[in-house]
């Protein structure tokens, strides 16, 4: 091939070396069109939905059961093409589309609480702001607080009177968990958690195992997985997170037996919850419960397009295929859209940075857990 | 429980579920055949159908393309020497053995009645197993899996024999490795240096293709000949018929093996197979235990049969408790979801025709898989006597796109060249590459499993459950008996164990290699030593013995290469200029991968293959213009096709057009 190898390899190697160290200085996946646009832009006819999550996952289900029944609700009918981009606890994806999503309507942004927490706590890494960005359709969620019966807690003066910790398993303390480990902080009954599990089924396993004691489920997953437990003593339901309706935290209609955890402290402790640990508890609860599963666009995108979302909204609402199929994968939560959920939804966003150091605090104090940034 | 078993097998053989089954074989096969990609390219090829087709039919696809796609993976490995996935990797060490002799339809056709017979015991064992497997699941708690990992972590030992220090550290490497990203037990990301890309960890198959794929591809290259030295196809499908039936034992032992590592939620395909490897040759005696590693037809047997029943192992935590082993059973959870039915307790009682037309779909797609490659097993073998450089140019686009898919950061196609880079090193030096991959794989579950333990139960309440004390047993006796008949050889020279020492492949390196690279090795666990004295007390454990242990690995290994070098006379010439031939041509190989690398970073990798394939093979391969052009054209299609139909993600460049964006 040639004559003088040794001395052509060196010289190659040395090209080739300086050309991967340029490389890795940048990343040229950010690279892309800005897509600003102006006023009265149409949505295009393809639509990436950009998941920050792995394929089959909860997040990716729902954004993908729902893309058919947009393009037959959305005006123009755009095709709706999922692109997964797993990792760093979502937040690697969510700021992909944030700098190069652009404002035409061309990407649209799949969001679950884990995105929002990491935003909520201010993670260094976090690049996107969802006080600013534009919510187009959101779906809440729900769980269910349930113990062992073997602890002998069957109701509220059970536990106020408990004096054993209740032992917990969890993913991390700073994901979904949150709003639990939140909850039992609220009641004054913080858990002896143990971190690590890869997800909530695997918790619910360990529950079932005896290996922990007390422990909460999404509604959907309670009552497929749970209320067999239930039915059969091996479970004693709590409470519920209960849903939002005007402002005001009520009965999750899914479950409306069970009390929320309101009421729950109302018969532990005889009086309204308040003070910091409430305020941090619901302003972590309304977003990443609420609205836990989403659809964004970036800030910015022009309000023709927002608004062709909006009106989809209504169609699916009256759709009785929709209606029929969408049971488990909605969880028997509605849709949020339009333009006074918008002004909610940001606001929601909008977290007082008191609510977010007694959270943080909490975590060090209870759970040795301590975060990068502020 | 027999009404829905048979009319669910009615449901099967209905015409238009029928056709998705076939569909899904076929798909499972064709992505399962190309390196690397596997269950992640299965998922993301079928996911736009899914959710548009009827439940049944959606089923029939997704079970026919999972119950295939690691029948199919077997023959990158065998024929190429690379990975088809990441559990495929185990049929490296004697599948691959032997088609290097020449026997790669042999080593094919029993891999694939194995795969066959490992899906079919593997639904009978899912169709027994339905009413019992809640209690036996649940039986197992955070300690016995944690003694699970020990065992699999132990298996290092077993595959090292011979050279038991070098085995060590490449495990003790390998656990290293696994523990970057997020810490199981804390909230530290550990050596992630502030990226985000590593805190999600390294990839698993992105690390197989670096370390057993690119490590072959460029000594393949260099040397320029094709795989198989042996004469021709000679013993074929008849001697593999044969070899099967002969050890129908360990057909059995391997799916059983890996139908508990697919029951069992948390250990994974991969550590299944290596681990239904590891019995096969841990159990076998002394005397026919030697042709182990060599092309020994077991060695193939055991993983290859684990390999399916895996995959029906793991249909058990998926439908009963929602917990998904890898990302076809995700996908498969996810179908299930949008069809209105959720796993748990009662899809037993609610659903039991959906279970059943699952468990016949998997039998049925293992059989039709199986023969059809069995089928292909001749033609197909003959790749393995194709000259090298042709096949490498096409398999470095895909093996770098492969390893892509995962975590799509670009930054991972240096991260697999550096990995290519250490698989040679270790290579060349004889340190075995299996203890490395098992360590990796095991990392994380082990760490996960342990913590879990220790904050759920008390060390004297652990310890004594009954299957701890059987893993116990099972981890502990063999230890002893070998050290009793150490002791006892030692007194009786003439019965001494032979060690089937494992040399490096290829020429000889310099001396002083064996003295530079456990140095390095040793740099690195001490550097990794005192970067994790910086973690939380949880998050620093693992980190800290793994570190310790591996130093001291590379602390013997770099005595022993000062002492040898002392004790050695100079080498021979001839010895050496053979080195010195490998080296200039291992070094060319590289500059190629790494020029594909960084035209990839510039045109992205569809227009980065479209510069790279023509002159790779006119300067390397050797190849006339019209078969170039051909070649690329195809390669290039193949690519694009994959990228638009069937969702399989490509690099994309500072340049890329927008178009091709």
């Amino acid at each position: 091939m040639s004559r003088k190898p040794i001395s052509r390899i060196p010289v190659a190697v040395a090209v080739i070396a300086a050309g991967l160290g340029m490389a890795a200085c940048g990343n040229p996946q950010g690279v892309g069109d800005d897509g600003k646009s102006d006023a009265g832009a149409k949505i295009p006819s393809r639509v990436d939905m950009v998941i920050p999550y792995d394929e089959g996952g909860g997040t990716d289900t729902w954004a993908r059961f729902l893309a058919p029944y947009l393009k037959d609700h959305v005006e123009s009918g755009p095709t709706f093409l999922p692109e997964n981009k797993p990792g760093g606890e979502s937040i690697t994806g969510s700021n992909e589309f944030v700098r190069s999503g652009g404002t035409d309507g061309k990407e649209v942004l799949v969001t679950s609480g884990t995105t929002y927490y990491q935003a909520l706590l201010k993670r260094p890494e976090v690049e996107f702001d969802f006080s600013k960005m534009r919510p187009l359709i959101m779906n809440g969620s729900g769980g269910v607080i349930y113990t062992s019966p073997k602890t002998g807690i069957k109701n509220a003066d059970d536990l106020a009177k408990s004096k054993k910790k209740l032992t917990y398993g969890g993913i991390s303390a700073t994901g979904l968990d949150l709003t639990m480990l939140q909850a039992m902080d609220v009641l004054k009954k913080p858990v002896d958690a143990t971190f690590g599990f890869e997800g909530r089924e695997t918790a619910l396993l360990a529950y079932q195992r005896g290996e922990v004691n007390i422990d909460y489920q999404t509604t959907s997953a309670y009552k497929t997985q749970v209320e067999p437990l239930v039915e059969k003593d091996k479970a004693v339901p709590l409470m519920s997170f209960g849903v939002l309706k005007d402002g005001k935290v009520v009965r999750d209609p899914n479950v409306p037996d069970l009390p929320t955890v309101e009421e729950f402290y109302r018969k532990m402790y005889g009086k309204e919850p308040s003070g910091r640990a409430y305020d941090s508890y619901k302003s972590f609860l309304v977003p990443g419960c609420t609205y836990q599963k989403g659809l964004w666009a970036n800030e910015d995108t022009p309000d023709s397009i927002v608004k062709a979302y909006w009106a989809s909204v209504d169609k699916l609402k009256k759709d009785k295929k929709f209606a029929k199929k969408s049971g488990e994968v909605l969880g028997g939560y509605p849709l949020y859209s339009g333009e006074n959920a918008e002004k909610q939804i940001q606001k929601a966003f909008e977290i007082d940075p008191d609510a977010r150091k007694y959270a943080l605090d909490m975590l060090k104090r209870e759970y040795g857990e301590s975060l990068g940034g502020t | 429980m027999l009404d829905a078993a048979f009319s669910a097998l009615g449901n099967l053989f209905a015409l238009s579920n029928l056709v998705f089954l076939l569909l899904g074989v076929g798909s499972g096969l064709v992505i399962g055949m190309i390196p690397g990609l596997g269950g992640t390219g299965a998922v993301a090829m079928l996911l736009p159908f899914v959710f548009s087709l009827e439940p049944t039919q959606a089923l029939a696809l997704i079970i026919g393309a999972v119950a295939v796609v690691h029948t199919s993976d077997t023959i990158a490995s065998v024929l190429l020497g690379i990975p088809g996935s990441a559990s495929a990797s185990v049929l490296m060490l004697d599948g691959h053995q032997m088609a290097k002799k020449g026997q790669g339809a042999r080593a094919l056709s029993i891999a694939f009645l194995s795969s066959m017979a490992g899906g079919l015991l593997g639904a009978l064992g899912l169709t027994l197993s339905i009413p019992v497997a809640r209690p036996l699941v649940l039986s197992f708690g955070a300690p016995e899996l944690f003694m699970l990992t020990l065992l699999g972590v132990s298996l290092t030992a077993v595959l090292s024999r011979g050279n038991m220090l070098k085995g060590l550290l490449a495990g003790a490497f390998g656990l290293l490795l696994g523990g970057i990203g997020a810490a199981p037990a804390a909230a530290d990301y550990r050596f992630t240096f502030g990226s985000l890309f590593l805190s999600e960890g390294l990839d698993l198959v992105a690390v197989a293709l670096g370390i057993f794929g690119i490590a072959e591809i460029v000594t393949l290259v260099g040397t320029r000949s094709s795989v198989a030295t042996g004469s021709g196809l000679g013993s074929g499908w008849r001697t593999g018929l044969r070899d099967v039936v002969e050890h129908w034992r360990h057909v059995l032992r391997g799916a059983l093996v890996g139908m508990w590592a697919g029951v069992l939620p948390g250990l994974g395909a991969t550590a299944g197979t290596w681990m239904a490897y590891g019995q096969a040759r841990a159990t076998t005696r002394k005397e026919s235990k030697k042709t182990f590693g060599k092309g020994d037809p077991r060695g193939i047997i055991a993983p290859e049969s684990a390999n399916n029943s895996v995959e029906a192992g793991d249909l058990i935590p998926t439908l009963l408790f929602g917990i998904p082993g890898g990302a076809p059973a995700a996908l498969l959870l996810g179908a299930l979801l949008a069809f209105n039915i959720e796993p748990g307790p009662r899809i037993i009682t609610h659903d039991l025709d959906i279970v059943y037309t699952i468990i016949w779909s998997f039998a049925l797609a293992s059989i039709l898989g199986a023969a059809a490659c069995f089928v292909l097993s001749r033609p197909l073998a003959k790749l393995s006597f194709v000259r090298f450089p042709v096949l490498a140019g096409g398999l470095i686009v895909v093996l770098f796109t492969a390893g892509f898919q995962d975590s799509e950061q670009i930054a991972l196609l240096q991260v697999m060249l550096l990995l290519g880079a250490i698989g040679w090193v270790m290579k060349a030096c004889g340190i075995p590459r299996a203890p490395f991959l098992i360590g990796f794989v095991l990392s994380l579950p082990m760490e996960r499993y342990y913590f879990l333990t220790a904050n759920l139960y008390k060390f004297d309440q652990w310890i004594v459950r009954p299957w701890v004390l059987i893993l116990l047993a099972v981890l502990v006796v063999p230890t002893v008996f070998s050290l009793v008949k150490k002791f006892r050889s030692r007194r009786d020279p003439e019965a001494s164990d032979i060690a089937d020492e494992e040399e490096g492949e290829g020429p000889e390196p310099p001396r002083i290699w064996s003295i530079v690279v456990p140095s390095v090795f040793l740099v690195v666990f001490v550097a990794a030593f005192v970067i994790s004295r910086g973690y939380s007390s949880q998050a620093r454990l693992v980190p800290g013995l793994v570190t310790v242990v591996g130093a001291a690995m590379a602390l013997c290994a770099l005595v022993v290469g000062i002492r040898a070098r002392r004790r050695a006379e100079p080498q021979e010439t001839s010895t050496r200029e053979a080195w010195a031939v490998e080296w200039r041509a291992v070094l060319r190989s590289f500059a190629w991968l790494a020029g594909f690398v960084a035209l990839t970073y510039v045109l992205g990798v569809l227009l980065a293959a479209l510069v790279f394939l023509p002159l790779f093979l006119r300067r390397v391969a050797e190849m006339r213009w019209l078969g170039i052009a051909v070649y690329t054209v195809c390669t290039v299609g193949a690519l694009a096709a994959l990228a638009t139909f069937a969702d399989i993600a490509l690099p994309i460049g500072y340049l890329t057009p927008v178009g091709l964006l």
